[in-house]
């Protein structure tokens, strides 16, 4: 820091070689630029171009088949009527709310238990991993919909001690639940992280508590949880993002209808539909629009309320 | 450690007036660097297919269905491309739930296939809307094809689907269900749909677990529009309404909870999964179901899949008279084309060869329907499978029992069957009474074929 400080005061006595100097940092810039051009134009072209147009469709009556006219704000007060929507948002709220508190408490309970030191630590950590990386895919969501069947694994199991299970997901009671337990199961990436970070903690607080004599339940709020908050939060945030948008699984398991009685109809797979099946493209993008701020909300409150309890060591 | 470090960029500044020529050469190192990303990043981006007027022509062809028909419908390729050798078609196939979202997202980005395989409830929102061509315009034969089937294809936007091929709505009884049951075949020319209740609950009831005299329905729209059709009403009016009152729909719910309460279908959960099961998993396929509702030209597909014999019959009536039964010949998929294709007269080429060519008809045989060209109907009716046979000889008995054809489904009637399908379940669910799901699906489906 002070070096670099010291450096701009002395190169700004020399008038001459600042202004020779911008010209090079002209120079640096523009081949900086040059270089970072296949990226820029990936990201204009793929990511903020589309959303630029998206955002101008939102204002705009859109069939997919002919050009977009200009309605103004009728989309935005198309969603306040729409029941339909509503519905799509209680079950999105449902799911994020559950599901993430769910796996994050998952995923930090077999992050302490991997981290006392089990011997084949590197199998675990894989194998408790491994479901992250498949959870998201199409595969494991017709997998879960086998599993979950009138007649699936979980049923078989269930019909041994006499139980006759229901059709997990094409019971609109329990359709969701299943669902956001396939989410609780993709508690892998957060897991890895919290391992990351319960190995930060450094070990001589613990020792000092024991000296002092404290029990483990008193280690665990007392240093563990505090020093690992900033981790809880980075977690926090990013699956409350993830969930948000989370699309997959409840297109695969409910066959694309968000079904049965749209008790799986998330707010994705409602936009999904409406744009894509229903020609009314200009509504999905007023849609999406409208997640984009629930999750800036959402993010931000986040943010505010971490004030109060995420614990910066330094 | 020098006492004042000499700053980064000052070094290189020095550097650089040393030699100005090495200068430049990373300079123009950079730039050419920098075109060739350009360069190359420019010939992702165009697809430009230059084609001379002799070379080949592809032409991307896409349709929905199983197996069977995939088969099938390639090799009709094959037959094509041997007497066309400058047409290339290049096949697209797919389940029919993935099938839409897929088009109207080709459409959307202008990638549309250039022939596309359309559906009834699809025809008017597409073809409004500019999306197809205008087949008149093109040299296809149309003089031998069934009148009836060929004006289905046409709107105020011209002709822009030929039919290729007529089905009707059939009820499909899986006989060795019925025989290990001990329950009598009905007789489809007098049975009601108290009868139809009756032998269903007598089949659930004397079958293993897991077996039903029938299967639900409610899962689309051919079903109910027999149903209003036996009331005196349709499913949509030729001004492009609705046809039917809350009322009249509830009646159908109606019907449909009290056979799920005497167990002559499914469970409700069971008639969700069955929804999202191919034609060669559905219940009737599998032996699970005695009875179930399918279009005539599924038959042939669906025998194949359960490895047995299959009886088409007509739909019960609510008087006991067949010729009470509304049934209507309908159009069951239409050859399009997209109206942005690069290569019109080609396609029309391609279009002609399906629905007029008997080695076109030889081929796909009764898998679309029975043939709407009378002359390829009889040339290939040696060829035809006892399955195939089946389907034309009840399209050729139910002939003077036809109602009135029955108005096109208006813009925005892509979204109907969805709609049927959710308060469907919600009825079988006991989620809304079947009053409720009445009034509710009425105003959804109003709103859905009026915006």
């Amino acid at each position: 820091m002070s070096a670099i400080s010291e450096l701009s005061t002395l190169s700004r006595r020399k008038g001459k070689a600042t202004a020779e100097e911008k010209k090079a940092n002209g120079r640096d810039n523009k081949a900086a630029y040059i270089f970072l051009l296949p990226w820029l134009v990936g990201l204009v072209a793929i990511t903020i171009g589309p959303m630029l147009m998206s955002l101008y469709l939102s204002f705009t009556d859109y069939n997919l088949l002919q050009p977009p006219e200009w309605t103004g704000l009728d989309n935005f007060t198309r969603m306040l009527t729409d029941a339909r929507l509503h519905n799509s948002l209680g079950v999105t709220f449902t799911y994020v709310f559950i599901g993430v508190p769910l796996q994050l408490a998952v995923a930090l309970l077999i992050a302490l238990v991997l981290d006392k030191g089990l011997r084949g630590l590197p199998f675990y950590r894989s194998v408790f991993y491994l479901p992250s990386l498949l959870g998201g895919s199409v595969a494991v969501a017709i997998l879960w919909k086998q599993i979950f069947g009138t007649t699936g694994l979980v049923n078989q199991v269930l019909a041994m001690f006499g139980i006759q299970g229901p059709g997990w997901i094409s019971d609109p009671s329990t359709a969701l639940g299943s669902i956001i337990l396939l989410h609780v199961w993709t508690f892998g990436a957060p897991m890895i992280i919290f391992l990351a970070g319960l190995r930060q903690i450094p070990h001589m607080y613990y020792e000092a508590a024991r000296v002092d004599g404290a029990t483990t339940l008193q280690q665990f709020w007392r240093i563990t949880m505090p020093m690992l908050s900033p981790i809880i939060f980075f977690n926090l945030v990013l699956q409350i993002i993830g969930s948000f948008q989370s699309f997959t699984q409840a297109f695969i398991v409910s066959g694309g209808n968000g079904g049965p009685s749209d008790s799986t109809m998330f707010f994705t797979l409602y936009l999904y539909q409406k744009g894509f099946g229903q020609f009314d493209m200009g509504y999905a993008s007023a849609m999406a629009w409208f997640l984009l701020v629930i999750i800036g909300v959402f993010t931000a409150i986040n943010f505010i309320a971490s004030k109060y309890w995420v614990f910066y060591d330094d | 450690m020098p006492f004042f470090p000499r700053s980064a960029s000052a070094e290189r500044q020095a550097e650089n007036s040393s030699s100005g020529a090495a200068r430049r050469i990373r300079k123009t190192g950079v730039v050419a660097a920098a075109a060739a990303v350009v360069m190359a990043l420019s010939a992702c981006g165009g697809g430009g297919s230059a084609q001379s007027d002799d070379g080949p022509v592809e032409l991307r062809f896409s349709w929905w269905g199983g197996d069977k028909r995939a088969q099938l419908t390639q090799e009709a390729i094959k037959k094509f491309e041997a007497e066309n050798p400058n047409i290339k078609i290049k096949p697209e196939f797919g389940d029919w739930s993935g099938y839409w979202d897929k088009l109207a997202t080709q459409v959307a980005a202008n990638d549309a296939p250039d022939i596309i395989q359309m559906d009834e409830k699809y025809i008017t929102e597409y073809s409004s809307r500019g999306a197809l061509l205008d087949l008149s315009k093109y040299d296809i034969d149309t003089s031998k094809l069934d009148e009836a089937a060929l004006n289905a294809g046409k709107s105020e936007d011209g002709l822009t689907g030929i039919a290729a091929g007529i089905n009707a709505a059939t009820i499909l009884a899986n006989p060795a269900v019925f025989e290990a049951a001990g329950v009598p075949l009905p007789d489809d020319s007098t049975w009601t749909w108290e009868d139809f209740g009756r032998i269903a609950a007598e089949i659930t009831e004397k079958s293993p677990k897991g077996t039903y005299g029938a299967a639900a329905y409610g899962t689309d729209e051919a079903s109910l529009g027999v149903w209003l059709r036996q009331d005196g009403k349709s499913l949509y009016t030729s001004d492009g309404k609705l046809g039917f009152e809350p009322a009249d729909i509830a009646g159908w719910w109606a019907n449909l909870k009290q056979l799920s309460e005497n167990k002559a279908v499914p469970t409700a959960s069971e008639v969700v999964e069955a929804e999202a099961a191919p034609l060669d998993q559905s219940g009737l396929a599998t032996g699970k179901n005695a009875l179930a509702f399918w279009w005539s030209n599924q038959a042939p597909a669906l025998e194949k899949a359960s490895g047995g014999d299959l009886k088409i019959l007509r739909f019960p009536t609510k008087t006991g008279d067949a010729a009470d039964a509304g049934l209507w010949y309908k159009a069951s998929q239409f050859w399009s084309a997209s109206s942005r294709t690069k290569h019109p007269e080609e396609v029309a080429k391609f279009i002609n060869f399906l629905a007029n060519d008997v080695k076109a008809g030889e081929t796909l045989l009764a898998d679309r329907g029975v043939y709407p060209n009378s002359e390829v109907r009889a040339a290939i009716e040696p060829k035809l499978t006892p399955a195939d046979v089946k389907v034309v000889k009840f399209i050729d008995q139910i002939k003077d029992e036809l109602g009135e054809a029955p108005a096109p489904p208006p813009k925005g009637a892509g979204s109907i069957q969805e709609i049927i399908k959710r308060y469907t379940s919600e009825v079988l669910f006991e989620r809304l009474s079947p009053q409720e799901a009445g009034k509710k699906a009425h105003d959804e489906m109003k709103s859905a074929i009026s915006s």
